[in-house]
């Protein structure tokens, strides 16, 4: 049975799906069994989804999108 | 990306190189939200994010006739974006010397962890709206080492695939996977300090 800090070095590709499937089931096994790394794989994925929450919020101010269209027109389309 | 994404992007980088200034527009409106947003995380400034956007729109414009077709054209404008952002920041060097070893948890002589783990994965979500978990949350990306930084946001914001990400950056697969999951483990230790105290009775694990 593989140990906590082996299924440490597996979670990204376990995540990504493309772990093979005998080494995930294995990775499964260990999870079933082994609380604290249930708890580690949840706070792994939830900060990672809490901040792309946050952070594709970002939104372009409206005085921002003005300049960048003026930019534009001055800058490109105007452009030889 | 969709395979019809991808074809449009096809289509809209052979107009561009042509200099069809209405593919122009296309690729504003597809990739001003994305590129602001970026240069934003990555520098928290709102003029330094403008700059680094007029800087892309520029380039791609004048440059779009250097696109090879080698990468994904929208690997290939990350890059562009990147190294504006890059250019920007250099002359604000700041000290982000957080310890990477810090973020990974110890584990006994055996491989088993070592401290107890507590879930907050639960109460995260309803914390998620206050301005204050906001603020923890940018401040905690903010401070993430620069490699770990852009792999991040990369990967997991701007929602690239690892390929296309490997590529913006110019680095391997490996790399971008171990920047992206040193990320991940800096972010989980330093939002867990947070999370848990904002712990809800009753959902405690």
């Amino acid at each position: 049975m593989i140990c906590c800090k082996e299924c440490l070095d597996l979670l990204h590709d376990y995540l990504d799906g493309t772990l093979s499937k005998e080494i995930e089931k294995s990775l499964e096994e260990h999870f079933e069994d082994c609380p604290p790394c249930i708890s580690f794989l949840n706070t792994y994925k939830a900060a990672s989804s809490a901040c792309r929450q946050t952070l594709t919020q970002t939104e372009v101010p409206d005085e921002v999108a003005a300049s960048l269209k003026s930019f534009i027109k001055k800058n490109i389309k105007n452009s030889p | 990306m969709t395979t019809d994404q991808k074809a449009e992007e096809e289509i809209l980088a052979r107009k561009l190189i042509e200099g069809d200034i209405e593919a122009f527009d296309r690729f504003v409106e597809i990739y001003q939200k994305k590129i602001y947003a970026l240069a934003y995380n990555m520098t928290h400034n709102q003029m330094d994010a403008q700059d680094v956007t007029q800087e892309v729109f520029l380039t791609i414009f004048r440059k779009a006739h250097t696109f090879q077709g080698k990468s994904a054209f929208s690997s290939w404008v990350y890059r562009v974006a990147l190294n504006a952002v890059y250019m920007k920041l250099r002359s604000r060097k700041k000290d982000q010397s957080i310890s990477v070893e810090d973020a990974f948890p110890s584990f006994n002589g055996a491989g088993y962890h070592q401290e107890v783990i507590r879930d907050w994965s639960e109460s995260a979500e309803s914390l998620m709206f206050s301005n204050e978990t906001k603020n923890v949350i940018q401040s905690a990306v903010d401070q993430l080492p620069e490699k770990e930084k852009i792999a991040f946001l990369l990967r997991d914001v701007e929602g690239l695939s690892t390929e296309e990400a490997a590529e913006a950056l110019d680095l391997s697969v490996s790399a971008v996977k171990s920047r992206l999951h040193r990320a991940r483990l800096i972010l989980r230790k330093k939002l867990s300090g947070y999370f848990e105290e904002k712990q809800i009775p009753g959902v405690v694990k």
